[in-house]
């Protein structure tokens, strides 16, 4: 295993050139995730445990190290300056194995885009490779308590006084915010009424007097997200991405992409979270004889067509960004898809798992631990991101092109 | 086939195969419908030129089949189209390219059954699965006791039961060889069905736009445009799901068509059901052309029903491992 603690690039396997292929690139993220993915990390292990902030950090840094992440990103600020072709192929090998979660997803696939599309060339050098190498966490600051999915509703408001600018307001749902050194902050300039007009966002440094975060316990008992409290707080005019409306406007082209693109390994870890919970059935008796179902067999059937139409949806916005087409609304197909598909998932392994007690294998119990969660964290998915009602209504107005509905 | 700028890509070919599928619709005589498919190159767009055929590869099926689904033809074509391709350099090939004989798929039963179900029309020429590949066979000069209509779910395009009792065998496929025509078929299937719930939406959405109540169209109601949003994300789904199956993967393998058979034929009941609930009363009406298009769907799955299952218990076994 690497050491990846190590600040030293990984030369223990060479980061293919990409002109060899994406297959090349491919075996490559395979049998580098295969040496060095640590056993404790892996969910279906029976050595799982929680990593600790240091270890998510270390694990992803070596990723980066090893070529496997920051894939697209251009080589001045850090990226290996490859196409979707050769991330896709990576997250193909990212997803078919049990291995946690981006612990700075935010920082990766929101906040580093946008500074990508509207920071300064200093924010760019300072913020981006930080990011890759996990030097630095973000948080987002987009939902407040009376703007959810209406963001024209957000009231955190920023006044420029001098040189610098005076943020009060309060945030809430704020992923990762007792851990993050940087959020991502959406504020308003003007008024309520000014509704989408006004909006600028900032890079504020978490540690800025006046930041409060309250953690809120989530459905899974975990601190994962917080409410965050903005008090006075003072930013200097570097910290701010793009002009009023620049920012935000960015945002929405770029999250209209990374809706579509963002963690691409979703439908091969459905189907490796398929692979696990019939792994752990097989080692039970009891468990055993409800794969001979022919209903459990049809319900796990309809799954693999699922995940297989989610893998289609996946590839076939890659192909559309390669050929230089635009994909629209595109992404809130996948991403409605996804959700429901795996909240199916969710419920079919918690169903499966419901038999396991103490008699139980021990792989059974421990996945009945996993699905479990699972089931729980998926009730967020519907939620986060756009919510499954938002989807419908982008699909309806932006896809369909039916007329608005204005009552 | 590898196609050059100069040639005919599949898209164009898309919208002359509509044309030509309309036009042959109008004729009532199955056999006169079929002579008007193959005189406009359709039943031999797959066969060999040397049987009469276009020599062109599946890319240019796919758009065929889903024409076929949208105008529910009511022939086989996408099994005739394999057919004329698999027999190729056998005269069965050239009789098929040239619209002579029917030819189909028997999806459902076995040489060892004796007897074997048609769900998607009349034929005259039947590939029936015999345990190591399959066996075509002759139909033509069958007695009519050996075939029993079952018109309950279709009574227009009936199912047809057929006892293979002494019927004449035309011609054999190797294992390798009936795998591979499953395959193809698996996807222009898939096609043909999710053109089927492509009609559908598509008449639901049209219907929306333009019915009024409480002095606005139904498509303005949340609700409504919600049903249509999640018919167009599945219809969506097998669409992607059939243009990926047409690639292979970054290693070169290919991937496996009968999920992408059996998720378009779920999402296709899904959206067609929910089509003719979109229309009300006018839904549930036989003037309303929709229930055709569901009983076009439904045989699909009466003849394909238990694929999901069989994708389950294929995946339980590969996880097994």
């Amino acid at each position: 295993m690497v050491d990846a603690r190590s600040d030293a690039p990984d030369h223990t396997r060479p980061i293919p050139d990409p002109s060899a292929g994406a297959a090349v690139y491919r075996q490559h993220a395979r049998d580098w995730l295969a040496a060095n993915l640590p056993d404790f990390m892996r969910t279906d292990s029976l050595n799982w445990r929680e990593a600790t902030l240091q270890e998510h950090c270390d694990w992803e840094a070596a990723l980066y190290r090893a070529g496997l992440a920051g894939m697209t990103w251009p080589k001045a600020y850090g990226g290996h300056g490859l196409t979707l072709r050769e991330h896709l192929a990576v997250n193909k090998e990212i997803g078919a194995l049990p291995m946690p979660e981006s612990a700075n997803s935010i920082g990766k696939e929101l906040a580093g885009p946008i500074i990508m599309t509207v920071g300064t060339e200093e924010q760019k050098t300072a913020f981006l490779p930080a990011i890759l190498r996990m030097q630095e966490i973000w948080c987002q600051g987009f939902s407040e308590p009376d703007a959810g999915s209406d963001l024209a509703r957000l009231r955190t408001k920023a006044v420029q006084e001098g040189g610098h600018w005076r943020i009060n307001g309060q945030k809430i749902w704020t992923s990762g915010a007792a851990k993050a050194q940087y959020c991502l902050l959406l504020t308003r300039t003007g008024s309520v009424e000014d509704r989408h007009r006004g909006l600028l966002m900032f890079a504020v440094p978490m540690q800025t007097p006046g930041i409060r975060v309250v953690p809120i316990t989530s459905i899974d008992g975990k601190q994962s997200f917080a409410e965050v409290f903005f008090d006075d707080v003072i930013v200097p005019d570097s910290a701010r991405l793009g002009a009023p409306d620049e920012g935000w406007s960015a945002a929405i082209r770029v999250l209209s992409i990374e809706r579509a693109t963002n963690r691409m390994y979703r439908p091969w870890r459905f189907a490796c979270e398929l692979r696990q919970m019939i792994a752990a059935c097989q080692s039970d008796a009891q468990l055993r004889a409800a794969l001979e179902d022919g209903d459990v067999q049809r319900q796990i059937g309809e799954l693999v067509c699922a995940v297989d139409g989610l893998k289609g949806l996946v590839e076939w916005t890659v192909d559309c960004l390669m050929q230089g087409d635009a994909i629209g609304a595109r992404g809130s197909l996948t991403k409605l898809y996804w959700s429901e598909c795996h909240q199916r998932f969710a419920g079919l392994a918690l169903a499966l798992m419901a038999q396991v007690g103490p008699h139980s294998s021990r792989e059974a119990q421990r996945a009945q631990q996993v699905f479990t969660h699972t089931y729980l964290h998926a009730r967020a998915e519907t939620i986060y991101a756009g919510t499954t009602e938002v989807q419908l209504d982008v699909i309806a107005q932006r896809i369909l092109n039916l007329p608005r509905d204005t009552a | 086939m590898n196609t050059t700028d100069t040639e005919l890509h599949p898209a164009e070919f898309a919208q002359a195969a509509e044309a030509a599928i309309a036009r042959a619709m109008t004729q009532t005589d199955p056999r006169a419908m079929l002579a008007d498919l193959a005189q406009a190159g359709l039943c031999g767009v797959m066969a060999a030129p040397e049987d009469g055929g276009l020599g062109l590869d599946l890319a240019f099926a796919l758009p065929i089949a889903k024409a076929a689904g949208r105008l529910r033809l009511p022939l086989p074509l996408a099994e005739h189209m394999l057919l004329a391709h698999a027999f190729a350099a056998t005269p069965h090939a050239a009789a098929l390219a040239a619209g002579d004989a029917l030819g189909s798929i028997a999806w459902h039963g076995s040489v060892q059954t004796g007897r074997v179900r048609l769900d998607r029309g009349p034929a005259d020429w039947v590939l029936v699965a015999d345990g190591a590949g399959a066996t075509l066979l002759d139909m033509r000069n069958a007695p009519a006791a050996a075939k029993t209509v079952q018109s309950l779910l279709d009574p227009d395009h009936p199912q047809i039961w057929i006892a293979l009792d002494q019927a004449p065998v035309l011609a054999q496929l190797d294992a390798a060889a009936w795998t591979a025509l499953q395959r193809q078929a698996h996807l222009l299937l898939a096609q043909t069905v999710h053109g089927a719930a492509e009609g559908a939406l598509q008449a639901a959405a049209d219907y929306m736009a333009t019915r009024v109540q409480f002095g606005r169209a139904l498509s303005a109601k949340q609700a409504v445009r919600h049903h249509l949003a999640r018919m167009r994300l599945l219809q969506e789904v097998s669409h992607a799901a059939i243009h990926r199956a047409m690639t292979r993967d970054e290693f070169g393998a290919m991937r496996d068509a009968r999920p992408v058979l059996a998720g378009a034929i779920q999402n296709a009941v899904f959206v067609t059901e929910k089509a003719i609930h979109l229309h009300g009363g006018m839904g549930f009406t036989w003037e309303l052309p929709l229930h055709r298009n569901l009983r076009m769907v439904r045989k699909f799955d009466a003849a394909f029903g238990s694929l999901a299952r069989d994708v389950g218990r294929t995946f339980i076994q590969s996880a097994s491992v």
